[in-house]
């Protein structure tokens, strides 16, 4: 221990000396650190903020949905029985800590003056408080899409279709025996966008959906599933017992397809049967269309990581040989006095691990508080970034763990850059080393 | 505007004015308020017969080809034109729409086989199976708009009396689709020619009760035909004007009608995917 203290007390004094050289290399492992944990505190906080969006809005950690055929040729996003459905779920599955349903449909929206085709939510408002903590309404009120034959709408479409609260809308859609049917509905509020989801979805009431698509009331359009929070991980797993669970239960169920549930009605109506399918589908499925933009994210945080990763172990082993040019006389003194050749790589490595750990520490300290301060300051992002990050402002999401694995992994990556010139410098010959000049 | 439509434009200056004279003759009769032509309420057989009428008359009990153009008119969009032809074959109700232009949509096409209507695009080389209710080229047309005549096989009718259609004396009733069979509109309100039989406007309405397309047949034409040993009518012009989205029409214009045999193997996947190789 006593050695230790000494060892550091040695490697402490030897950066003070080479003050200006320590002080560029740390300010540079500090920025890497400061920008790897910005890099992914952006990706984290674009997954979190998709999470529990996704999860509020249109999905469930996992879902129940399915499509129902009258005929070969003709599906509906339907489950019938969805109670029994649920009651058979919970069995397999206890996990589950509780469920919602939602109608689906896909219709068009008509106004005074535009149109355009929507993914329809149906909502049962009084039983979803969730829902309503994931909006920021910009006018009217939530509680009014308890009412019938009313709609909640995004500000993107109030402004496409020119509509404010109290408008009427005629939404047409075709039953699921090709009938075509209409429903005048009355915007009762409308929430700020939220990036793609607020691009087609709209809510009304599951009764009015309905009578929209002709539905008996046992009938919806998925249940979402939702489990605590340390059952994320496990959702592939609980995905595919609640598959054989189901089948077990007498359920016909699709087999695994992680796409969203509007993107399978062509290969569903391409498949001869008829009657009842359920699909069980993630979070991550119902809105894989969207998640391109996080793993790309992702992508170019790892690709900008292992640049950085590079210009790091460059620099470190760098500046360890201009460090050991300097001190070879120093280093061929300390051999000619005893010092073993283990000793000397220790005393490098003792070094750049120094100041790798002050670096990163110092870097992680700035990356924390710039994320703190740009998650403060609510800073306001363009409308094309908006679709993607499903929110209207930045937010970064910092967390412990992010924090210390960043300071663990480019002192690592510090330490194992300094390991060769290290060992480089303890083969030295004391004597030619003591004769070296430079 | 119905005086003028009404007493200066008979039947025959309308036709004579051409195809748009006669729509707006059709649309200004039909959209002014006037009064009903008094007459002795139609019995439910009696219009069942007229509806027979309606359809014999554009049967044609063999094959049919025709060549269609379809334009689509939409708010703050560029308009859709297709050139098509479309294969009929009565016996087994067998169904296939061909499209020719524009060239991004050529070799495309609808078929109907066992009850089932399939898609089939070229530029990925697949079959789709579509709803018999599908919007033929996403526009305001459907399959049955250019089928044979069913009307009363599939809807009962009931008496809404006469009324004048510009110069024409319309025998007006509401149908609605009977119980058991899936129909896009489960209500028509149709205005049959009381003279010829031929229809001139029908509107469409949805299961709620709205009101969602009219439709105006102002050129007819018959053609004689090999196999029903008779003349056979058919629309030469169709107009439909979308009534949710009150800016959106669809014209077609039905030319060039065929009723020879036509061969065995047309109505076959492989012929329809040949056509575009």
């Amino acid at each position: 221990m006593h050695k230790l203290l000494v060892d550091l007390q040695i490697a402490w004094r030897s950066l003070i000396q080479h003050g200006r050289r320590t002080l560029l290399l740390g300010g540079a492992l500090a920025s890497v650190t400061t920008l790897l944990i910005l890099l992914n505190g952006l990706s984290t906080g674009v997954r979190e903020t998709m999470i529990s969006t996704a999860t509020t809005l249109t999905t469930g950690y996992l879902n129940i949905g399915g499509f129902f055929k009258v005929t070969a040729g003709q599906s509906g996003p339907v489950v019938t029985k969805f109670p029994e459905v649920i009651a058979a779920a919970k069995r397999v599955l206890p996990e589950i800590t509780y469920t919602v349903h939602r109608g689906r449909g896909w219709a068009k929206m008509v106004s005074e003056t535009s149109s355009m085709q929507v993914g329809i939510g149906g909502i049962d408002i009084k039983d979803e408080p969730k829902f309503r903590e994931a909006l920021q309404l910009a006018s009217g009120n939530l509680d009014d899409l308890a009412e019938p034959n009313s709609v909640l709408i995004f500000a993107n479409q109030a402004e496409k279709l020119d509509l404010k609260v109290g408008d009427a809308v005629t939404i047409s859609a075709a039953t699921s025996r090709g009938t075509n049917n209409t429903i005048d509905l009355k915007v009762v509020a409308i929430a700020r966008s939220i990036g793609l989801l607020s691009m087609w979805n709209v809510y009304i009431p599951s009764q009015s959906l309905r009578k929209l698509y002709q539905l008996n009331d046992d009938a919806t359009g998925a249940i979402h599933l939702f489990f605590k929070d340390s059952d994320l991980s496990r959702l592939p797993q609980l995905a595919a017992k609640l598959r054989t669970g189901l089948e077990k239960e007498g359920y016909r169920v699709m087999d695994a397809d992680p796409r969203a549930f509007w993107m399978k009605f062509q290969s569903v109506n391409r498949e001869d049967w008829t009657g009842q399918k359920l699909d069980v589908t993630s979070w991550e499925d119902e809105v894989s269309f969207m998640t391109w933009t996080l793993k790309a994210l992702q992508g170019v945080s790892f690709i900008l990581l292992l640049i950085l990763v590079a210009i790091v172990v460059v620099g470190i082993m760098n500046t360890m040989w201009i460090a050991i040019r300097e001190r070879t006389r120093e280093i061929g003194t300390l051999r000619a006095i005893g010092m073993q050749r283990g000793s000397v790589a220790w005393m490098f490595l003792l070094e750049s691990l120094l100041l790798g750990l002050f670096g990163t520490i110092l870097g992680a300290v700035g990356g924390t508080l710039i994320a703190a301060g740009v998650n403060a300051a609510h800073v306001a992002v363009p409308l094309p970034v908006q679709l993607f990050l499903m929110s209207d402002h930045l937010k970064l999401a910092v967390h412990p763990p992010l924090v210390f694995g960043a300071i663990f992994l480019i002192t690592l990556v510090t330490s194992l850059a300094a390991l060769y010139p290290s060992l480089r410098a303890a083969r030295l010959r004391p004597v030619t080393a003591m004769q070296h000049f430079g | 505007m119905t005086t003028w439509f009404g007493q200066t434009l008979g039947r025959r200056a309308i036709l004579k004015w051409g195809t748009l004279a006669g729509a707006l003759a059709l649309w200004g009769g039909s959209t002014a308020v006037l009064p009903q032509v008094a007459h002795a309420a139609a019995t439910t057989a009696e219009l069942v017969a007229i509806l027979k009428q309606v359809d014999d008359r554009q049967r044609n009990g063999g094959d049919w080809m025709s060549n269609v153009y379809i334009e689509q008119k939409e708010k703050d969009k560029v308009d859709v034109v297709y050139d098509a032809r479309v294969f009929r074959r009565s016996q087994d109700q067998k169904f296939m729409i061909l499209f020719d232009k524009p060239k991004s949509s050529q070799g495309q096409g609808y078929l109907r086989l066992d009850q089932n209507l399939w898609f089939y695009d070229p530029s990925v080389g697949r079959w789709e199976r579509r709803t018999e209710r599908e919007r033929i080229g996403g526009t305001n047309s459907r399959r049955s708009d250019f089928d044979e005549s069913r009307l009363a096989e599939e809807y009962d009718p009931t008496d809404d009396g006469e009324e004048k259609l510009g110069a024409y004396t319309a025998q007006k009733m509401t149908l609605n689709g009977k119980k058991g069979l899936d129909l896009a509109f489960p209500m028509i309100k149709l205005w049959v020619d009381k003279d010829t039989k031929n229809v001139l406007k029908r509107q469409e309405f949805a299961l709620s009760g709205k009101l969602l397309r009219t439709s105006y047949y102002p050129k007819w034409k018959k053609a004689y035909s090999e196999s029903k040993k008779a003349d056979v009518w058919y629309p030469q012009e169709i107009r439909f004007y979308d009534e949710v989205e009150k800016a959106n029409s669809t014209l077609i214009l039905i030319r060039a009608v065929d009723m020879h045999p036509l061969a065995a193997n047309l109505f076959t996947k492989a012929w329809l995917e040949s056509k575009s190789r």
